[in-house]
């Protein structure tokens, strides 16, 4: 994201989305597809339940033994004649890769979708360096041309219309497209298909890396992941450290409620298991795997108060249920990450301070936490979040005094009446239309961004005694 | 750069901080792996015809093509006929070894180019393998293993059984029998640990696949497209004597 859109407060971002009809619309539309689908796969999957719980379970087993998986993973990984690279921050990672393209005068790079390249900005930085970075999913491959970031975590092109693409398409591919999805996707697998054939290099993430077999895991519907894998010389898959489990056993746990979570398909349409390079005996495959483990900002979560967070699948389940997210969409939060889990990870990946605001941008309804096939307790954690903003004094000074005060007020049950009674009378001026939209002072931060209902006029206390 | 040792030290430093959310341990895997797939390929040999009508019900649900055929020998017949209404000219396939049938002879008098993988590597087989797989419209594989609860088809890459023959070209025709079908992920979660207690086994094939009907995308609009980078169109062949 760039720096200028951070510059922007996120209450104007979001109010700027808000307005934003069309992206209205295609949130409201994409979104509650992407929930009846998994409400669907789920309901006629009594087993999947149980699943969800054994899979957390395996998640928070590996964080308990983290360094004894990574270094058997690194260890099979190596056995298998593939080279792993050790990455404590994102600017590493960056310099590996370009080191690679240097030492070895690639110029041509084809990526299938990951959400850590886009974490540590590669692109920009392969660009730099000379080297051309092509993304191959389909959405990636839009916002790419359009020079724009994703805006949902599995679905990136949402807020385009298929008109949009089609002049995009039309103007960079240099031929005229129908606003068909059926054309535009021809289009984009012709172009693509020769990007394939002559990249020197393949980048791509991981979903999972197996401990026991030191396999990398795939999982994509369009094919590109397996291109990128099988037809350029050298592999190099870049994966965050918590996306590491003990085995296969493991894993077929997991490939069972991902896709569910996601698209609701029983499982994606590829799911890769790269089991090193080429073997000599075979015909095709890279030459080269290299696999990235990065940190960035992980492992200091292990026993800090994110260290839930460390359990996600990136499925984008909570994405799509959560109120904020359907309103705003993910340009708003300003971040590779949006929604819900979006802002634990910036905070994991960026510190605290960065989601000062953010960590406010959810309304605690708990939808996340209960569509979350490991379960993760989104809720818990954000206001932990913010908690930790006001303790360590990052939060507005305004903010804090308020909530200190809010917080007296809500211990005494004689502050509370009184203060009832003093808002009661001193709200009358500022009620309009039944709710508070503009309070003075420093209650003002609060109703620039949100509405109050006023005070009752009698209290709970007083009109259940007149009831009874 | 950081090195393992210093990002393994600062991990485990982490780890032995934390206690943990609540006891936890990896899923249960089978103790004698081989013992259990030989215990699992005896019973399916009980249980395929359930198996089989699950598959074939899952793989249609996925847009995939079912079909059966007595024995080995129609399979090439199969093959002419959706090469013929697709107006195909080229055939990729797997070796016969690998495939358990002979591509070339079978297709060729009907007027098919077919290109059939050579057995091992090599740079110059390698490019012009790939030239030919590039320009097929139809391309031939075994499988390894049928999931029938996903309609899914595995394939483990190996010698004379390239990755991008089920990839490349625009149709997939797999061929597979009763010996292949598993019912469950749990069941091929058996079947991969126990490829990979097997020393030799565990290192033949860098690659393996599932696929799950033909290749999609829904990123323009949410509205569903088949055939964005891989085919669009998967064909899965029954031999009920294979
Ligand atoms: S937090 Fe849970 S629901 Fe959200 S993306 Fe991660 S795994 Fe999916």
């Amino acid at each position: 994201m760039s720096d200028q859109t951070l510059r922007t407060p996120f209450p104007e971002r979001a109010s700027a989305a808000l307005k934003d009809t069309f992206l209205q619309q295609a949130l409201g539309i994409a979104t509650t597809k992407f929930i009846g689908l998994r409400q669907e796969s789920f309901a006629g999957f009594p087993e999947g339940e149980a699943l969800r719980d054994r899979a957390r379970a395996v998640k928070e087993a590996t964080l308990q033994k983290l360094d004894g998986y990574l270094a058997e993973l690194a260890d099979n990984v190596e056995r298998l004649g593939g080279h792993v690279h050790w990455a404590a921050t994102g600017e590493e990672a960056r310099e590996i890769i370009l080191r690679l393209c240097r030492d070895r005068g690639l110029r041509r790079v084809v990526k299938s979708k990951s959400m850590a390249t886009e974490e540590i900005d590669l692109n920009k930085a392969l660009e730099a360096a000379g080297v051309t970075p092509v993304e191959t999913d389909l959405g990636e491959y839009i916002i790419q041309l359009a020079h724009e970031k994703p805006s949902h975590i599995i679905a990136p092109a949402i807020h385009k219309t298929k008109g949009q693409v089609a002049e995009l398409f039309s103007k960079e591919l240099k031929g005229h497209f129908a606003a068909d999805p059926e054309v535009l996707t021809a289009a984009a697998r012709k172009e693509l298909r020769q990007k394939f054939l002559q990249a020197d290099m393949g980048i791509t993430g991981a979903n999972f890396a197996v401990a026991d077999t030191g396999t990398v895991v795939l999982v994509t519907n369009e094919g590109n992941g397996r291109m990128v894998t099988s037809l350029p010389r050298i592999h190099v898959a870049v994966m965050g450290i918590e996306k590491v489990i003990p085995s296969m056993t493991d894993l077929m746990l997991f490939l069972a409620i991902l896709a569910r979570s996601a698209t609701g398909q029983k499982l994606s349409v590829y799911t890769t298991l790269v089991r090193g390079p080429r073997h000599p005996e075979e015909l095709e495959g890279p030459e080269e795997l290299h696999l990235i483990l990065l940190d960035n900002g992980r492992s200091a979560q292990i026993a800090g108060k994110l260290r839930e967070a460390l359990y996600c699948l990136r499925c984008g389940a909570c994405l799509n249920v959560c109120p904020v997210y359907r309103q705003i969409g993910g340009h708003a939060y300003g971040h590779t990450y949006p929604g819900p889990i979006g802002i634990l990870l910036t905070a994991m990946l960026k510190g605290d301070r960065s989601v000062k605001e953010l960590a406010h941008a959810s309304s605690l309804c708990g939808a996340c936490h209960e569509v979350c096939p490991v379960r993760i307790d989104i809720p818990r954690m954000l206001v932990e979040l913010r908690e930790g903003l006001d303790r360590d004094r990052i939060a507005p000074w305004g903010e804090r005094l308020v909530f200190k005060m809010l917080g007296r007020v809500l211990g005494s049950p004689m502050l509370f009446g009184l203060a009832g009674r003093i808002g009661r009378v001193a709200q009358k001026p500022f009620v309009s239309d039944g709710r508070l939209t503009r309070l003075p002072l420093v209650f003002g931060r609060w109703t620039r961004s949100r509405d109050l209902p006023p005070v009752a006029a009698k209290t709970f206390t007083q009109r259940w005694k007149e009831l009874q | 750069m950081a090195t393992r040792e210093e990002m393994l030290g600062r991990i485990r430093r982490e780890v032995r901080r934390a206690p943990g959310l609540f006891a936890a341990s990896p899923a249960p895997r089978p103790a004698h792996p081989e013992e259990a797939a030989a215990a699992l390929r005896r019973e399916m040999m009980e249980r395929w015809p359930a198996a089989l009508a699950r598959f074939q019900e899952e793989l249609e649900r996925v847009a995939g093509v079912f079909h059966r055929v007595a024995s080995l020998a129609e399979v090439p017949g199969v093959i002419r006929d959706l090469a013929r209404q697709r107006g195909a000219r080229s055939v990729v396939g797997w070796e016969p070894a690998a495939l358990g049938l002979d591509l070339r002879a079978t297709l060729e008098p009907a007027g098919l180019s077919v290109t059939v993988a050579p057995p091992g590597g090599g740079e110059s087989a390698r490019l012009a393998h790939r030239e030919a797989a590039a320009g097929a419209q139809i391309g031939v594989t075994g499988v390894d293993w049928a999931l029938a609860e996903t309609g899914t088809l595995i394939l483990v890459s190996g010698s004379g059984r390239p990755r991008s023959t089920s990839l490349l070209p625009e149709t997939h025709v797999a061929v597979f029998g009763k010996g292949h079908l598993l019912e469950s992920l749990e069941q091929v979660g058996i079947m991969l640990e126990a490829l990979h207690a097997d020393a030799a086994r565990s290192l033949s094939g860098a690659m393996i696949n599932f696929i799950t009907g033909p290749s999609r995308t829904a990123d323009i609009e949410l509205t569903l497209t088949r055939g964005v980078h891989g085919p669009k169109e998967v064909h899965a062949v029954f031999v009920e004597a294979l």
